[in-house]
């Protein structure tokens, strides 16, 4: 049934190449403090000894901080931050920190693990890596025949440097269906700023002025540098204005802090752009310049009025106004910073669009203190040719949002076209660290479109709820103990960064490539021939054109060409947009049936006797995998459902007492936290508690699952989910 | 130990965002048993000020103040907590006998019983990097840099700089500990 392409080129491409091992670095040199950004005196020097230090990069989160691993007789006692790290300044965060309980966890994946008992029982026996192999390879396989190759579908999540083979597994297999994070975190954030400037560009946090937050808790959600550069201008000089239905730490630190109306901060921003339009506020030679489609701007916000926003979103039409003309004196200092959790609605694509264009008239746009576009830094792309196979239909969800991106697709549409069935079915599932159990809204309905799939892989380093439904789990070496690819950091001040093992993998854990490598080989030798590589092959192709990057992360741990940001290379020139210029008016969504500027539409009444659900990050728990962390976990065991001192005492509900909250789509039981610091409509729960898994023995039984509450609503054009569309009831335990 | 060295730790509160970085760093560096009673180094969120919409909340990091007149030591029966020339206050493990009292006496609720050990532990400053010239775990990995450590005798050390050009106040100034952590207003 499949055919090979003729052509074959990746592996020669490496042949030639030195195969030289990779030492793992010891002693660096201290780099001179970068100017302005790390702190200067205080940074750390590697002290010799009878261990080692070894560079390496943090895999906690998304920020992939720069590492020290302190080894003493080949235990990771301590992880410091490279104070030559420009990208996270020098520091490392509590998560970070935890880390080296990742390596010692008792929880951890220790050898593979073959499902005995039924789904989800949680019944399992140990096998030999050759074992699972050759029951992975069999189901794919066979799966193959029978469905065809897009009837396995293979997902995983960002962070983890070595995704990339993961995905070159999926293509090599044969299968289109792939599904990653970005539908659950930022493709609505990606499409409204890219349909605007192009590209998705960064605020210049450092140096601007004045920022206004709409929904980014940069104190709890934390993100480098911008958490660190934020409280840069405390004392004076920097004005940070924080939208947020919570009082978070981000608002105790804040200049000022606007409970905002969930659902509508596109009101906010639009009547922000009617005073700065109406005033003549703008910057006028740059809009002229840069922008098109600004005529069409003014009469389409001018029903928009403070006033009229006020009503929208609960802040007086004053404060808007005032913002509106002090952002714009700002300028070009003056960011409306873009978040990800901030809108989580229907509309959310187009409340983005809204922000791009607010900062685009104020003309921000690539200038110090603006919104800057990213910088990077080339690495050579490992080329491989996947064999072709002519009976595999497109994407499941393909053609389900408007910009649906190929690599990343639509999870919870995916999810729905999987239970129908249609236009093929999908009965195999290879996952890669991605804890969709947890992480996809409407766990229920998670949990049925894997009760009707034939087989399940998940690859991992711990017994996620996604991994306790599996019939296969195979252990992956954890950060702290693998080569990975050298990863490109893109941003104002870009990066490479550098993860080497700083102990040999515990138990039977091994490197994703070789998993990848030893699936390949029972998939077939056209298969393997894309992955007959080492990782050290692969990173001396990647620096193949510049060697001193490779030289660099050795010694310092980290590679950069510039110590300084780059203003104004896209000034004068033409963006990646279809016009060349900013599109405030969008030709390219007026030609799609969907509006060419943003119309605010109001988010659903809150129902009486119910609350709006809230999500939300802290800065010790992320991702599913922080929160079974024994450090992590002493500083916060559970979760708990915030609710306003007012309502609770309306409903004579106590402070501590559990509470059973239920949402259309399901029901969870966790600890009542009565506050001040939230909304009287709304309600909040950390992620990542609630846990279906038993292999996770911290976590198990404690607090709720918002994933199992929150209902699947989608952002229509991108695809993206609208998490803050739940109402929830709440009743005594 | 260094002598004609006094070391001290200046704090900008204002920069805290309480992400927890320090706590985290402390214990793996210090081997802190988990649980929550045991620490070394904590943030208080302090009081909620205010009512909903009008709030207001401040972040207060802390640590053993290695006090100038420490009462720990004063009340100790078989001296275990000693006072270092450059200041660092300590517990000889050895010689503690587990009593408590010293966690009595401390007005900052710094000490904790540490069962592995079977003594009273606390904050060292971090003592074996300092003495190798490092800065303590807590001040090196803060994101925001609310800790700033150093010779308060060299009057060209960033902490002197810092108390120079800024008011500062210390915790519970009335019991007389003479605490070396000073907190910026």
């Amino acid at each position: 049934m499949s055919r090979l392409s003729e052509k074959k080129l990746s592996r020669r491409r490496f042949l030639g190449l030195s195969s030289c091992a990779l030492a793992a670095a010891t002693v660096g040199s201290q780099v001179k403090v970068l100017k302005a950004l790390a702190r200067t005196g205080d940074v750390d020097e590697l002290t010799a000894g009878p261990g080692q230090d070894v560079f390496t990069s943090c895999g906690m989160c998304v920020n992939k901080c720069g590492v020290i691993a302190r080894v003493r007789n080949g235990v990771i006692h301590k992880l410091d931050p490279n104070p030559n790290f420009i990208k996270s300044r020098g520091m490392l965060c509590a998560r970070g920190n935890a880390g080296v309980k990742v390596v010692y966890d008792p929880d951890r994946l220790k050898y593979p693990l073959i499902r005995v008992g039924k789904r989800g029982e949680g019944k399992w026996r140990r096998a030999s890596w050759d074992e699972a192999l050759d029951l992975v390879g069999k189901n794919l396989n066979e799966l193959a025949e029978k469905y065809t190759r897009a009837g396995t579908m293979f997902a995983s999540t960002e962070g983890t440097f070595s995704e990339h083979f993961f995905l070159q597994l999926a293509e090599c297999y044969g299968s289109p269906n792939t599904v990653r994070h970005p539908s659950l975190c930022l493709a609505s954030n990606i499409q409204g700023f890219g349909a605007t400037f192009g590209t998705s560009p960064t605020p210049d946090v450092f140096n601007a002025d004045y920022i206004i937050m709409s929904g980014a808790n940069r104190s709890e959600a934390l993100i480098t540098p911008d958490s660190v550069d934020m409280l840069k201008g405390e004392g004076g000089r920097r004005k940070l204005v924080y939208l947020d239905p919570r009082f978070t730490k981000t608002a105790a630190k804040a200049d000022e802090w606007f409970p905002i109306k969930p659902g509508t901060d596109m009101a906010f921003i639009l009547a922000m752009t009617h005073v700065i339009v109406k005033e003549e506020l703008y910057a006028k030679g740059f809009v002229e310049e840069m922008t098109v489609g600004f005529d069409n701007l003014a009469p389409h916000v001018e029903p928009y009025t403070p006033e009229w926003a006020a009503d929208e979103c609960e802040i007086p039409a004053a404060d808007i106004r005032r913002i509106a003309r002090e952002f714009a004196a700002a300028a070009p200092k003056a960011v409306y910073y873009q978040g990800r959790r901030s809108s989580f609605f229907a509309n959310d694509t187009q409340m983005r669009r809204a922000m791009a264009i607010l900062n685009a008239v104020v003309g921000n746009w690539d200038v110090k203190g603006g919104m800057v576009p990213n910088s990077s830094i080339k690495l050579t792309s490992h080329d491989y040719l996947a064999p072709w196979y002519d009976d595999v239909p497109g994407r499941l969800d393909k053609d389900s949002a408007t910009y649906l991106s190929e690599k990343d697709g639509s999870w919870v549409t995916f999810r729905d076209r999987v239970l129908e069935g249609r236009p093929y079915p999908v009965k195999g599932m290879m996952i890669y660290k991605q804890n969709v159990v947890s992480s996809v809204p409407n766990r229920a309905k998670t949990l049925r479109m894997i009760e009707q799939m034939d087989f399940i892989c998940t690859i991992d380093i711990t017994m996620s709820d996604t991994a306790w439904y599996s019939d296969v789990v195979l252990p992956e070496a954890t950060y702290l103990e693998r080569q990975d690819p050298l990863e490109s950091l893109g941003g104002i001040l870009p990066v490479v960064a550098f993860r080497q093992p700083c102990i040999e993998a515990m138990f039977e854990s091994k490197p994703n490539l070789w998993i990848m490598q030893q699936i390949a080989k029972r998939l077939g030798e056209e298969v393997y021939e894309q992955f007959d590589f080492t990782i050290e092959e692969h990173i001396h192709h990647q620096v193949k054109h510049n060697p001193k990057i490779l030289e660099d992360l050795k010694t310092t741990g980290v590679y950069y060409e510039k110590t300084e940001p780059t203003y104004g290379k896209t000034l004068g020139k033409r963006l990646k947009t279809k016009s060349g210029k900013i599109e405030i008016y969008s030709d390219k969504y007026a030609e799609n049936d969907l509006d060419p500027l943003p119309v605010y539409k109001a988010p659903e009444a809150v129902p009486t006797r119910r609350y709006r659900l809230l999500v939300g990050r802290s800065a010790y728990f992320t991702h599913g995998t922080t929160n079974n962390n024994p450090y992590l976990h002493d500083l916060m065991p559970e979760n708990t459902l915030w609710l306003n001192v007012e309502e609770a005492r309306k409903r004579g509900l106590r402070n501590g007492q559990m509470v059973r909250v239920k949402s259309a789509v399901g029901l969870e039981t966790l600890k009542l936290e009565v506050t001040e610091k939230i909304r009287p409509d709304s309600v909040y729960m950390a992620h990542g508690f609630g846990v279906l898994s038993k292999g996770l023995t911290k976590l198990h039984g404690k607090g709720g699952c918002d994933a199992a509450l929150i209902e699947e609503k989608v952002c229509p054009i991108s695809g993206n989910v609208a998490m803050h569309e739940t109402f929830v009831e709440i009743l005594p335990a | 130990m260094k002598k004609n060295k006094r070391y001290a730790i200046v704090l900008d509160t204002r920069k805290c965002i309480d992400c927890k970085a320090c706590t985290v760093a402390c214990k793996a560096e210090n081997d802190v048993p988990l649980g929550r009673n045991n620490y070394r180094n904590w943030v208080d969120d302090g009081e909620l000020r205010g009512a909903y919409p009008t709030l207001g909340q401040s972040f207060t990091p802390s640590q053993c103040q290695h006090c100038g007149n420490p009462p720990c030591a004063h009340v100790c029966p078989t001296r275990a907590t000693e006072v270092s020339e450059d200041g660092i206050v300590h517990v000889v493990a050895k010689k503690c006998i587990g009593c408590k009292y010293c966690q009595t006496a401390c007005p900052y609720n710094a000490r904790y019983y540490n069962e592995e050990i079977g003594a009273v532990d606390k904050c060292t400053f971090c003592a074996h990097r300092v003495y190798n010239g490092r800065v303590p775990a807590c001040v090196e990995t803060c994101p925001t840099k609310v800790r700033t450590f150093g010779d308060i005798n060299d009057p060209h050390s960033e902490v002197s700089r810092l108390l120079a050009r800024n008011p500062s106040r210390v915790l519970k100034k009335s019991q007389g500990s003479k605490p070396f952590l000073f907190y910026l207003i």
